[in-house]
């Protein structure tokens, strides 16, 4: 199934669910115009997304629903009761339609053309009922109003589509007498009369085409409906045509074929006696089926006495006595009934009243006996050869008995259009769930990882302590399957939260159409990826700044197609969005063919600015000068316009990315555009940290931040500037004590070896060792910000229950430093 | 051009649309006894059918397309 039509189903099924209580409500509340355009909303969306599927028939019923609540909506007909139940019985028929879609194989929808004639009962008892209405409230007492008529059900509505007796074909008699001859052969033709409505042209249809399509007909007849006028007066456009053919076909086809048209089209299997009915002009149908019943009915009826009797020899006398006496004497009532013998019935009651008087079955027993013995062994059903198993026979019995009674054509039809919502057979697939019920979720296993952390120590302490190394090892064991378990629950609730990108990039084609309109450039956006997944809290956070950057590209990257015509390039600017995973991170290109990023004006601009100074001017690098456009307060545009160059900018964008553990990379090329690299972590909810000791506390560090571990000889320190550094593979390192950094009182503590352990951590591209006194193990940590009174401390990510139970605060270098 | 007007026959090519049904209804009033051959035409959209069957011209040609044909001599020849 695609998504698309996924996604419709589901959602149609909340919006039925939604307009079946506000219309409940509204029966309670009548004047609430509040409720009422909101069910008009809802019913008019569900309609238009139904209009992308080719499902006519549901499209029909809303659209009739829609103008009937349209009409209610304006005060021109009253809301009650009658009207409610008729908007009830729509919903419950699209509800059908839905679930048929839902169940069938495949991804295209299926065809629901064997609706058609529902639809088109359902639509017309919802338009005469706008009518009716309308009339009712001009004219002069509604009071005499009668409620409409409950909907016939949809057997009635099959067999009211009988043309009214075919209007005699004056069909050929050669041809006439060709096709009794072929429907006896066992040929199955159909009599179709199609009249398209008047303003058929405009809606695009051509009737010839779709006659034409039906194939050759054996017989046909093309007139129009009235009389020609005067050419002069003519108009062409005006469908006046009556077609009308015999075809060798089949009424399913012809449904299938007209689905769209329904209410213009009547078509029957031919029989032999419509054929010779034309020419016996009073020998009505009737005739054919007088006694037809008699052999079946009759064995039907046996059937049903048969049950009623195994009912009353039941011996047993349950407190439900009475409903089951009164039950048998209906059933017989009206099986009598139904084979004509109705006069017999009269003793029936006496017999009955009898028979609860005295709690036993005897009284009818004998009635039954009176009017209709015992059958003998040897009918239809050989009652002796069943001993035992009453209760299965009365179960079977009434089954075959159902041609009598119900002269539908498919009933299962019936009854699964008759049924209501509360009776729901079956239940979506999808859930949809609330956020905070995810959320818990995921800090109980979150809570449950912490737990299970705690086992090694218990099994460190039990060796160490209580020196019972089995026991040790027999935890270590249990440790190893609770953490697999818990990471497959960590993993499973990671799926339940991820999200595709395209939740924000499906904003951009409007976006960047829009925008680059208003600028005057032509712009083609290129998106690929955008199935890629990531937690939803990172795809929440990267809609701003991507929209962000995506308006950057087109206001200051993309040139106007005159001034890109004169540097070569085509008149039509490329955007290109694309996203992917890389191992475990989501990574985010954003690029463009425009002008590219200045180094040059950069340097001048952040100068003006005063954010360098002029020894910087000269020093910084092209690709230093173009990440100056990450710094705070900086801004290229001359003007402010008001898409971009309130000096709002890109720092907001890179600390966006920064809060959810992103980092941004800016690569440009004069003249030959611009690429921004988003790196995204999947999910925040796991972070890996290392844990490093320092004055005797520890703090936990994101591993994706560091680099690696070192230890430095104190020897190779150097102050350099009254600044620390040392030399490391080559290059230069600034380091800074942690202690220092968090205001610690202690120096850091050096090994036996005089060597101070240095944690190289990458902020923004540049390197920077941080002096610790000790590293210690990584560990899977669940991340908790800071909140309240701590929530200002910028220098820590968040905090963590450890295994032991002690918190572990975790810092952010890029803010610490 | 799927309508191709001489002097006093239409002559019908193609597929006729339903644009062209205004221009034949024009041309058959101009020329009450104009005379239309269809027999290169595979396809006439059902307004022209109309045009045909309130105007009644002499039809000099039907179609080759047997179905269609049919269904023209159905409707203008009864």
């Amino acid at each position: 199934m695609n998504p698309l039509l996924d996604q419709f189903l589901s959602e149609g099924r909340d919006f039925l669910q939604s307009i079946g209580e506000r219309l409940l409500q509204l029966e309670e509340a009548p004047g609430d115009s509040a409720l009422m355009n909101e069910l008009f909303r809802l019913v008019h969306t569900l309609k238009g997304n139904s209009g992308l599927f080719d499902l006519p028939e549901m499209t029909r019923v809303l659209h009739a629903a829609e103008d009937l609540m349209d009409a209610v909506r304006d005060g021109r007909i009253p809301f009650d009761r009658p009207l409610a139940d008729c908007l009830l019985e729509a919903m419950d028929f699209v509800a059908t339609l839905i679930d048929e879609i839902a169940e069938a194989p495949g991804d295209a929808p299926p065809s629901t053309a064997h609706h058609a004639s529902d639809a088109l009962r359902l639509g017309e008892t919802l338009r005469s009922l706008l009518q009716d209405r309308a009339r009712s409230a001009d004219g002069a007492d509604p009071a005499e109003e009668e409620p409409p008529a409950p909907p016939e059900r949809p057997e009635a509505g099959a067999s009211d589509a009988r043309p009214s007796a075919l209007d005699p074909i004056d069909l050929p008699e050669p041809l006439r007498a060709d096709l009794i001859r072929r429907l006896e052969a066992g040929g199955s033709f159909c009599w179709l009369r199609y009249e398209p409505e008047e303003e058929c042209f405009f809606k695009g249809e051509d009737p010839v085409h779709q006659m034409l399509q039906l194939g050759d007909p054996l017989w046909c007849r093309l007139e129009s409906r009235e009389d020609w006028p005067p050419l002069a007066e003519l108009d062409a456009y005006r469908c006046l045509l009556r077609f009308e053919a015999i075809l060798d076909t089949t009424p399913e086809r012809l449904a299938e074929h007209f689905r769209y048209v329904p209410d213009q089209v009547r078509f029957e299997p031919l029989s032999q006696e419509i054929l010779t009915a034309a020419t016996a002009a009073e020998g009505g149908p009737a005739s054919t089926s007088d006694r037809a019943f008699s052999a079946e009915a009759e064995w039907s009826f046996d059937l049903v006495l048969e049950a009623q009797r195994e009912i009353l020899a039941l011996s047993d006398t349950p407190p439900w006595l009475d409903g089951r006496l009164r039950a048998v004497a209906a059933s017989l009532s009206a099986a009598f009934a139904s084979v004509g013998r109705e006069s017999e019935i009269e003793g029936l009651e006496p017999a009955l009243q009898a028979a609860i008087e005295t709690r036993s079955p005897t009284p009818l027993f004998a009635w039954l006996a009176a009017r209709h013995p015992q059958p003998h062994a040897g009918r239809a059903t050989a009652p002796d050869d069943d001993t035992g198993g009453g209760s299965d026979r009365i179960a079977a019995a009434p089954a075959p008995g159902e041609p009598t009674s119900i002269s539908s054509s498919d009933p299962e039809e019936s009854i699964r259009f008759g049924r209501r919502a509360e009776d729901q057979l079956t239940s979506p697939r999808t859930l949809k769930v609330d956020q905070v019920k995810i959320d818990r979720l995921m800090n109980l296993i979150g809570e449950m990882v912490v737990a299970k952390n705690a086992l090694p120590y218990l099994a460190g302490r039990a060796e160490e302590v209580f020196g019972v190394r089995e026991l040790a090892r027999e935890i270590k064991a249990q440790y190893g399957v609770i953490n697999r378990i818990a990471e497959e629950m960590q993993d499973a609730i990671m799926q339940v939260r991820m999200m595709p990108v395209s939740f924000v990039f499906q904003r951009f084609p409007r976006l960047v159409r829009d925008i680059a309109h208003k600028l005057g450039k032509e712009v083609r956006l290129v998106m690929e990826g955008e199935s890629t997944e990531a937690d939803k809290n990172i795809i929440e956070a990267l809609a701003d700044p991507l929209v962000h950057i995506v308006r950057n590209s087109l206001d200051h990257g993309l040139e106007t197609p005159e001034a890109r015509q004169a540097a070569g390039k085509p008149r039509e600017g490329r955007l290109s969005i694309l996203a992917r995973q890389e191992s475990d991170r989501v990574l985010i290109e954003i690029a463009d063919d425009g002008s590219g990023i200045d180094p040059d004006r950069i340097r001048r601009k952040a100068y003006e600015r005063g954010l360098i100074d002029e020894a910087e001017l000269e020093r910084l690098t092209d690709q230093e000068a173009i990440n100056l456009v990450f710094a705070a307060g900086f801004s290229t545009a001359e003007q402010v316009s008001d898409l971009s160059g309130r000096g709002v900018g890109m720092d907001v964008v890179r600390n966006a990315i920064a809060r959810v553990n992103g980092s941004i990379d800016l690569r440009s090329q004069v003249g030959r555009g611009t690429t921004l690299r988003l790196s995204l972590p999947l999910s925040m909810a796991v972070t890996n940290v290392m844990i490093v000791e320092s004055a005797g506390q520890r703090f936990g560090v994101p591993m994706d931040a560091v680099a690696e571990t070192v230890r430095v000889a104190r020897s190779d320190i150097r102050t350099i500037k009254r600044r620390r550094t040392t030399m490391l593979r080559g290059r230069l390192i600034p380091l800074l004590a942690l202690n220092d950094l968090l205001a610690l009182d202690a120096e850091q503590i050096a090994n036996d070896d005089d060597e101070l352990a240095v944690l190289v951590v990458r902020v923004d591209q540049e390197y920077l060792g941080i002096v610790v006194d000790d590293c210690r193990e990584t560990i899977d940590i669940i991340l908790k910000p800071l909140a309240g009174f701590l929530g200002g401390l910028t220098g820590y990510a968040g905090s963590a229950l450890l295994g032991d139970g002690s918190v572990l605060l975790v810092f952010n270098p890029r803010e610490l430093i | 051009m799927a309508l191709e007007f001489k002097k006093t026959t239409a002559v019908a090519r193609d597929l006729l649309g339903v644009e062209d049904a205004e221009t034949l209804l024009e041309w058959l009033i101009k020329h009450p006894r104009g005379r239309v051959n269809l027999s290169a035409c595979t396809h006439l959209h059902a307004s022209n059918l109309q045009v045909l069957m309130a105007a009644r011209p002499k039809i000099s040609a039907w179609p080759k397309d047997r179905a269609l044909a049919d269904w023209l001599r159905a409707a203008l020849t009864q």
